[in-house]
């Protein structure tokens, strides 16, 4: 094989590593502050898109055309409606459960995954059929040899890795950085500091929508098309990510996203039995993984077991 | 009101219940404003249960706490907090994956002036000249009398007017012991009204100027603390 051929699978490894690692950490964030596992996370991320696709739509038919001002206006509208459902999730099913078994709200955010994704596929218009996602980001590219850089994937990767960044400099650089971390570490003493700790868990529900909905549209704007079930793959993906990672660790999570992706692409170029076979190829890796290392790649509780 | 009586802790009727099950019956006392009081009672007296009901962590069921013309029964612990109080919480609690100075910045979190805040900070290390050679090391990886004083500079972050302290004693060795309470005297000294809740009698009534004793979730003697150590409450409480 070729070193064009290899960067790019490595494009495209990296592109899905970054969406994994997106969902990935929201995960990881929810449990960090409150111990739950929100399923219906995916599902938000597909949410997300639809409300960018819609945003787009929208926007051409009162006739506005340019394609930086659809983007934009497609970002603010999935990540501020997506932080808003995240906030409401949380204040209306998983605050108030907190006192109930963590079963039950992973039963909760399951049904409601359910709710969300069936309602886009039956109140979008004809939702039930995959939809164009616009190419909005600029075509060019460049050959490198047998490789074929694209503008558009390129800005795309950065955008994501910016983003991931600016997770971290939040986390621990700002004050409420620090209050969702001392939330995270122990609650009880986070109240007893001051830290107001239900509106630190919707900022953190919040957070952890909207970076859904840049995954979401980070998908659409890659594959150019979306549909109702992108988020329940998805969802389960950046799940998995994150266990691997060591739920409850923010780059944990970040590294089983990528992982994840290496696996896939390895599976999909280097195994002879080719590409269908991708997902069953890396969801044994991870099988594999949580077998030789249960608690994950990067335990959240290093500190206890030390 | 008088400024004096703003600064005190008024415990009226206090009854606090786990699931069912009373541990707190009928608490009042009070810590009267810029002095020390303690509270004395054995392991299940229901001591750290009279903190977390006045922190709002476990509200009461019945009763009022005041402090500052304000009731703090049923406030979410924030408020509490707002009112100008601060714990150090038994057994320490610093945040292990945190830094020295990260732990300290978090207990000023309510503080919105960065300037009050590197102000007190440097009030803290130059109390704790240790923790000011250690800043950026993780709190997890301390001996447990650093971690101490990790805890009480975490209090003073907050330049609270009332200082809740729940069994600081707890798990030291004797000579750091006898050095937390004459910080805990220090404090007392710059104005802070003091609320201690302790196992150990004698350190802690030599520098009281208050005490009550609580058995069985009920305050069964009062008194000053020349008084205090001589009743056969305080030994029953202990040992009966």
């Amino acid at each position: 094989m070729d070193l064009g051929l290899v960067a790019q699978y490595t494009m495209n490894g990296l592109m899905l590593g970054m969406m994994y690692a997106l969902v990935a950490v929201g995960f990881t964030l929810f449990f960090g502050v409150l111990d739950v596992i929100k399923f219906s996370h995916g599902d938000v991320l597909t949410v997300g898109a639809f409300t960018a696709l819609a945003s787009f739509i929208g926007l051409q038919s009162i006739g506005l055309s340019s394609d930086a001002v659809e983007l934009l206006a497609m970002l603010v509208a999935a990540l501020g409606a997506m932080a808003l459902l995240g906030a409401f999730i949380a204040r209306a099913f998983i605050l108030p459960l907190r006192s109930a078994p963590a079963l039950n709200t992973l039963l909760i955010t399951l049904m409601l995954g359910t709710v969300l994704r069936e309602a886009v596929r039956l109140f979008y218009p004809d939702g039930a059929n995959p939809k164009p996602f616009p190419r909005l980001l600029p075509a060019d590219s460049i050959n490198i040899g047998n490789f074929n850089l694209r503008l558009d994937n390129a800005i795309l990767l950065t955008a994501g890795a910016l983003v991931i960044v600016g997770l971290q400099l939040l986390l621990n650089r700002t004050k409420l950085g620090l209050a969702i971390r001392a939330v995270a570490q122990d609650e009880e003493t986070a109240k007893t500091m001051g830290v107001n700790f239900n509106a630190i868990v919707l900022i953190t529900f919040a957070i952890g929508s909207a970076l859904a909905a840049f995954a979401g549209l980070m998908n659409g704007l890659y594959y150019n098309e979306i549909n109702f079930g992108i988020g329940l793959y998805l969802g389960v993906v950046g799940f998995s990510a994150a266990i691997i990672g060591g739920l409850g660790s923010i780059y944990g999570a970040i590294l089983g996203g990528f992982l994840f992706a290496g696996l896939q692409t390895i599976g999909a170029v280097a195994l002879p039995f080719a590409s269908a076979y991708k997902d069953v190829f890396a969801f044994a890796v991870v099988i594999a993984l949580m077998a030789w290392r249960p608690t994950g790649l990067i335990p959240e509780k290093l500190s206890e077991r030390v | 009101m008088t400024n004096h009586e703003a600064n005190s802790l008024v415990i009226e009727g206090v009854s606090t219940a786990y699931d069912q099950a009373n541990v707190l019956e009928n608490v009042s006392l009070t810590a009267a404003s810029g002095k020390i009081t303690c509270l004395l009672g054995s392991n299940g007296s229901g001591k750290t249960t009279l903190i977390r009901s006045i922190l709002g962590l476990t509200p009461p069921n019945r009763g009022s706490i005041r402090f500052g013309g304000v009731d703090l029964a049923g406030l979410p612990t924030h408020r509490v907090i707002a009112a100008g109080i601060a714990c150090i919480p038994e057994g320490r609690r610093v945040f292990a994956k945190f830094t020295v100075e990260e732990n300290l910045r978090i207990g000023a979190y309510q503080e919105t002036s960065d300037a009050a805040v590197a102000q007190r900070l440097a009030h803290v290390y130059a109390t704790f000249p240790r923790l000011s050679e250690r800043r950026d090391q993780l709190a997890g990886t301390m001996s447990g009398g650093e971690q101490a004083m990790v805890s009480i500079g975490r209090g003073l972050m907050r330049a609270p007017k009332l200082l809740l302290i729940d069994e600081p004693s707890l798990g030291l060795a004797p000579i750091l012991v006898r050095e937390n309470f004459n910080i805990i005297r220090r404090i007392n000294q710059q104005g802070i009204t003091v609320f201690l809740v302790e196992q150990n009698v004698h350190q802690t009534l030599a520098i009281s100027d208050y005490g009550y004793v609580l058995s069985k979730g009920r305050v069964v003697a009062a008194g000053e603390p020349s008084e205090l150590g001589q009743t056969r409450q305080v030994h029953e409480a202990y040992f009966g």
